[in-house]
This record gives structure tokens, sequence and C-alpha cells, in this order.
């Protein structure tokens, strides 16, 4: 594509998206990190930060974003009819949501009035259905009748009428959940003098990141003033644009019209992509892909490095040696985990990876003992427990960024966390097929195993894209979620133990993956025709599998979310008889 | 005793050998281990934030013994005292509304801290109390000197002081509103929300008083 302003623009877009994604990512994983961190040790975590606000102004932040949802799809049922052959679908799509949102506000709402107690009489009432789960089971048998029925209506007249009651009934089911819910929360809370707005402790990063930018920037009087300032750019810099080669969409496919991109094509078909008019989700389209990827993790380290020496503290100096050794050893591991990637693929460009995974099985599949290394290294590479040998704090006070302050601080820190979002973005593309979903399709969905199809439909080209970029986000945020874990489970190495696994055990393992990977890819390539189709058996049985997975996992959630919790009561005590007395002590709400 | 039994070299060892723990390949190899661990991090991660997002957490005193979130946000939430907790002190009442203090000084005299101040006061004449008992016209308590030690409530004959509030002193912001006046410790109910108190007290003149009657002697 020629450079225009349009093209201009759309880099634009695309790299705010990117950053605004990464950062926020980033900033929401600190508030995990601390949050979630006290889940896992039986605490609450920081949960006290808060913005007050008038009832007045809550009221009307519950009620205006409702009307106007309600006003959306009132005008999506009164205006936008829809054509005959998509009467059906139309009408299941919104029975199911009347019936999901009616169920889903009825828990809320009966949940709530459980834990606070009964105020008026439609909470008397609710409080009369009994558990609340019985409203779910409700909600999930009605959703089974109406797809029943949607599945068993044929083409005749009262087919048709059927049709009609649950694309009104449905829409008029949920534009009333969806009112009702907010009207009941803006009733609830009419008599609170004001609200505090605690966003579940969201509001603590944004408290913190406004506290650090108003710390005074502290820079000792020997240290160099220039490298100390430049040093935490330099960290927090390679961190943030390692994103701009990850895809995180298919490439969208627009009509053209005077060689100009006009509007969005609503179905596209299966194989090759669209050659003009083709914009793809990836900030720079670069040949080189993985390898500025490289490149700006091993600028990384000059970061580091020129911290702790500019300094001008031993403690630093120390953190900032073993930050550049530690990230010098662990690159080496990561490059030659992902040779064996790269020549499975054949392409150093991570959306001809992806394209290759969608066509056959994701890279954690083909490649598992590189992903293990992978994920090692690059928990390793972001520093982090268990491997946060450089601001080991029993050891070196706080390592290469002892001498920081305020802002500079935060953003080594910030820096930290930016590594782990990117670096979780990089193996959900490598790896796990990045916006490839099982058996998802540029034309929609199709359920295949090898020559047998079990199920077709053609889905609209935006709505593929838009489900892909949601799989691609889920999946950076489990890979995200999963670095955590380890940071909440795992304790500090010693620096000798790190070393010995990086250059002894990682780096002969990951040898070992390249010379497998090419033995079997020479195999395979030598191999007759019907090794290739029992190769992409498998590829489609991999596919199944992680179809089956997500959705056993789905299951598996619900289920442990409704499962009742018992728990034993004693009163053994004088405090617990005073607190039984006055109907326990949970109930006392935070706020007001 | 001399050391004839004991042949030169190295002393033989005696007891049992220490066992080397049996670290099997899944230890040594460390990653079952990990994924173990990780299991016990995300089981404890689920439950507690499903219950916390859902608001089926303990009642941090009532299910304190189940596992789980067991935390206290003070101030927002609070673990009721025991019945026994000495708190902020309180002057019990008669049916009348007057203290039930007859100004004997027993709980200033008895109190380490001296933080008790007592202005007794001689009831009129003719009144049928005179000569009997007084009244406290001041009675002034520090409660930043208070060690709540509870030594005036065991000293108190009247049952006209007792620390059964539940309520612990407040943190004030000056030294002056520690210094609790009558009408404040009479002000306080006890923790049964009563200023009386259970003891019967028995009035100069009725059969039951204990003291001398003065008419007949």
């Amino acid at each position: 594509m020629p450079l225009t302003l349009l093209s201009f623009l759309l880099f634009f877009i695309k790299a705010f998206v990117v950053v605004m994604f990464a950062m926020n990512v980033a900033v929401v994983l600190t508030w995990v990190d601390r949050r979630q961190g006290a889940m896992i040790q039986d605490r609450i975590g920081p949960n006290r930060a808060v913005a007050w606000i008038p009832t007045t102004v809550a009221q009307a932040l519950a009620v205006l974003p409702a009307l106007a949802v309600a006003a959306g799809v009132f005008f999506v049922v009164l205006k936008l009819e829809p054509p005959p052959e998509v009467r059906g679908q139309r009408a299941m799509l919104f029975s199911q949501l009347g019936i999901l949102f009616t169920w889903l506000t009825g828990v809320v709402i009966a949940g709530r009035v459980q834990n606070r107690g009964v105020l008026s009489s439609f909470d008397a009432w609710i409080y009369s259905l009994g558990d609340p789960r019985r409203i779910f089971f409700a909600g999930l048998f009605a959703h089974f009748v109406a797809l029943f029925v949607g599945l068993t209506l044929n083409d005749s007249a009262f087919g048709e009428q059927v049709r009609d009651i649950g694309y009104g009934g449905g829409a008029g089911l949920l534009i009333f959940s969806i009112l009702a819910g907010a009207g009941y929360a803006a009733f609830s809370i009419r008599n609170e003098p004001r609200i505090g707005l605690r966003l579940a402790g969201l509001l603590h990063p944004a408290a913190d990141g406004l506290k650090t930018i108003f710390k005074e920037d502290f820079i000792p009087p020997e240290a160099d003033k220039f490298l100390h300032s430049l040093a935490p750019f330099i960290s927090f810099f390679p961190a943030l644009v390692v994103m701009a080669v990850i895809p995180f969409g298919d490439t969208l496919c627009f009509g053209l019209k005077d060689g100009q991109l006009s509007t969005l094509m609503s179905f596209v078909p299966r194989d090759g992509v669209c050659v003009e008019g083709a914009v793809k989700l990836q900030v720079v389209d670069l040949d080189v892909g993985l390898l500025y990827f490289f490149a700006l993790a091993g600028t990384g380290i000059v970061g580091a490095a020129l911290a702790g020496w500019r300094s001008n503290n031993k403690y630093s100096l120390l953190g900032g040696v073993r930050a550049a050794s530690q990230m010098v050893s662990y690159e080496v591991t990561m490059g030659l985990t992902l040779v064996g990637a790269v020549m499975v693929y054949g392409s150093l460009r991570v959306d001809k990876m992806i394209e290759w995974q969608q066509q056959h099985a994701w890279g954690i599949f083909v490649q598992p003992a590189a992903f293990f290394l992978f994920f090692t290294a690059s928990v390793a590479e972001s520093k982090r427990i268990p491997f946060d040998i450089p601001e080991g704090e029993s050891e070196i006070v706080a390592g290469y960024f002892t001498e920081y302050a305020g802002m500079k601080f935060a953003m080594f820190f910030f820096a930290e966390y930016i590594a782990v979002v990117t670096s979780a973005g990089l193996m959900s593309a490598i790896f796990l097929g990045g916006w490839d979903l099982p058996f998802l399709y540029r034309d929609g969905l199709h359920v295949a195993i090898g020559d047998t199809v079990l199920f077709d439909q053609l889905l609209p080209h935006v709505l593929v894209i838009v489900v892909g970029a949601l799989g691609f986000v889920l999946k950076t945020l489990t890979l995200c979620w999963l670095q955590l874990m380890i940071r909440w489970t795992l304790p500090r190495f010693r620096y000798d133990q790190l070393m010995r696994l990086g250059w002894r055990k990682l780096l002969p393992a990951s040898l070992g993956n390249v010379l497998a990977t090419g033995l079997i890819v020479l195999a395979i390539a030598s191999a007759g025709p019907g090794v290739g189709k029992f190769m992409d058996l498998l590829a489609d049985y991999t596919k199944a599998l992680v179809a089956l997975a997500g959705i056993g996992g789905f299951i598996a959630f619900v289920v442990f979310l409704v499962k009742p919790v018992h728990k034993r009561k004693t009163l053994s005590s004088s405090s617990a008889q005073f607190a039984a007395a006055a109907g326990g002590t949970r109930s006392v709400r935070m706020g007001a | 005793m001399k050391n004839e039994t004991q042949p030169l070299g190295p002393k033989k060892v005696t007891g049992v050998a220490v066992v080397r723990p049996q670290r099997s390949a899944s230890v040594q190899t460390y990653i079952p281990e990990i994924a173990k661990g990780l299991g016990i991090t995300m089981k404890h991660f689920f439950q507690n934030t499903k219950e916390m997002v859902l608001g089926q957490r303990n009642d941090p005193v009532l299910e304190g013994i189940e596992d789980g979130i067991n935390c206290i946000s003070y101030p927002e939430q609070k673990r009721p005292y025991p019945a026994r907790f000495r708190g902020v002190h309180r002057l019990t009442q008669r049916d009348d509304g007057s203290p039930r203090c007859v100004a004997c000084l027993c709980c200033s005299t008895a109190c380490p801290a001296q933080c008790i101040h007592i202005e007794a006061g001689e009831y009129p004449e003719g009144d049928p109390r005179r000569g009997y008992e007084r009244f406290p016209q001041r009675f002034v308590i520090d409660e930043l000197r208070c060690i709540f030690c509870g030594f005036c409530v065991e000293a108190c004959p009247c049952d006209a002081i007792r620390m059964d509030t539940g309520v612990h002193a407040a943190p004030y912001d000056s030294r002056e509103q520690f210094i609790f006046e009558k009408d404040v410790l009479m002000g306080f109910p006890g923790r049964d929300g009563s200023h009386l108190t259970a003891n019967p007290r028995h009035e100069p003149g009725e059969s039951s008083h204990p003291g001398l009657d003065r008419e007949k002697h």
C-alpha cells in the first residue's frame, strides 16, 4: 500500500491501540499482583483507595448507560428489519440474550439481597424465591427450551409466528432486564449520603501512579545525571515497542472504491487474504519479525546495566551486573528455542506463523519443549520471581534501581510488567495460535476432522475478526496470569543456581530441541504423502482437543461457581455470641 | 573418671544414622513439584476470589474455623469484644437517674494510675440519705492515664463504676477530650443497653439495707 494519509492514520491508530493495551494490562497486572496475590494467602489485599461520588451522580452512572443500551436495542429491533433468511437466527439471538440478561440480573439482585438483608418489599419478594441458584437453574432451563423450540421450528405460518414472538419478546426481555437491573441499583442506593467508587481496588494502582509522579525525583550527587536519567527510558521503551510486530487480529478486508478503502467486506472467502484493501492488525509489518523482538529485548539489558553502573552505588552496580549477565544468558536460550519454531513455520514473520498454526496445529503441540523452555526463559528475561536476582532485596537492597525514586523508579517497575505483557503476547502468537481459535476460519466456523465435516456455518467477516482478537487478548491475559501465578508460588533462586539452570540445563535442552525438530521436519518432508495426511489428521485432533478443553473448562468453571458452600459456625467465644446477636460481622459494608 | 575404657583413636559413633531423604525423580527434576505448588496456589486463588466476589466469604468471627479469607477490614468491620472486655468506664445509675456512686473514694484510692478524681458532696439537711452516704459532685476520669486494669471496678462497694460498655476509648486529637466528666461517664450504657446494673440497691431505711439504722440505735 502506498504511503498515504490514510495509511499514516491507520498506523497511528494501531500503535495507539497496542500501546494502550500493553500499558493498561500492565497497570491491571500490578493490581492483580497485589490483590490476587493476597487472595492466595487468604488475605484481602489493598482495596482501600476510594473516590467518593454524590449519590445522584452514581445513580446517573447506573441508569444512563443502561438507557443508552436499551435505546440501541430498541432501535435495532424497530428500524433494522432483518432479511427473511436470517430472521430465525436473529430471533434465536435475541431470545437467548433476553433470557441470559434476565436471569443474570435476577441472580445478582438475589445474591445482593442475601448478603445485605431485605430492605424493601421487592427485596422480600426476591428473598422468598430462595437460593439465587434456583434463578440460575430456571434460566438454564429457559435457554434450553428456547434452543429446542428454535431448532424444531419449521417454515409454517405457526413457526413464523413463534419466531416473531421470540424476536420481539426476546428483545423486550433484554430491554426490560437491563433497565430493571440499573433501576434497582439506582433505587437501592437512594438513601446513601455518598457512594464510594472502589472498582475492586483498581484505584490503588492509579493512586500509586499519581503519587510517584509527585514524589521527589532524587538523583545521588555523585551519580551521572544524564545517564542516570536516561536508564529508565532505555529500560521502558524496548519493552513497550516489542508489541509492534505482534498481530492482534486477522487481516481486515475492505472493499475498494476508486482505489480508496471503503466499507468493510461483509463476507470473505476462506482461503487467500484479499490482495487489495487489506489492513493488517499489526503496527509494523516487518520481514524480520522475530529478529526485531530479539534486538529490542536485548536493548532492555542496557537500561538495567546503565542504571546500576551510573548510580554510583555498589549495590546498584552489583544489581546491574547481575541483570546484564542474567539477561544475556537467558536470551541465548530464548533465541535458540525459537529456532525450532522458525524451522517448522518456515518464516520469521509472526503473522505467517499464526497462519501456519491456523492451517495446521498450534505451536504448543508442534513444539511443546520449546514452549516450556521459552516460557521459563522469558520469565527470567523479565527479571521476575523466581529469577529476580538483580533486585534481590535480601542481598543487595533493591539492586540496580536502589538509587531511583518517584516516576523513574515506577518506570523500571512498569517496564517489568510491560515485559510480562509483551512476552505473553509473543508466546500466545507463536505457541498458542495468536488470534486463531479452533475451527474458526476466515469465512466462518468449520468443524471438520480429516474429511468428516461435523458442522459448517458461515459467519460475517467482522464477527470472525472480533472473536479472533478477543481470543488473542484472552490467551495473552492467561499467560500473564500464569507468570504471576509462578511469582506467587516459587521462592527465589540463588545466583549460581540461576546460572547453572540457564547454561547447563536450558541451553542444552534448547539445542536438543533444535536437533530433534530438524530431524523430524526432514523425516516428514521426505516421507510420502500418506504421512502428511496423517499429520493433518493429528492437527485436526489437536484442534478438537483445544475446543473440547475450552468447553470443558467453561462448564467446570460454571459448576465451580454454583457449587454450594457450607460453612461451620462456632459460637464458643462470647465475642462470637455478641457477633451472632448483631447478625454477623460480615455484613458491615465498606464505605459511606 | 579415668579414660581407660575408651581406646585411642576416633570415638566410635553410637546411635542410629539419619536416613537420607529419599528424593524421588519427580522431586529432583523439580517440574512436577512446581506443578503441584501451582495447583495449590490456584486452588486458593479460585476459591478465595470466588467467595470474595460472590459475597460468600467467611464471617471472620462466626465462621473463622473454615478455610478462606478470615480478615477483618478494620475499622469498617469490628470483632465484638468478649463479655469480660474492660472498655470505657461508665457510672451506673439508680432508678431515679442519679449516680449510684456514694463518693467513698475507694476507686480513686485503688487506682494505680491515679486517674480518678472525685469531689464528694453532702446531701442537704432533711434528706434521708444525709449522714448515710454522700454523692459525687465531680467524678472525673482521665482516660489517657487509665491503664484499664479494672481495680476501680473491683474496689467499688456499690457497683457504681463498671467497665462493661464494650467500647474502647476513642482516639481523640487533644488531651482535654480524654477527660471524661460525670455526665459523660453516666451517659454510656452497658453492653445490654441499660444504664442500671443487675445488682439490687438497698436504700437507707429499707429493711434490706445492710448498714446501721441510726434511728434504732
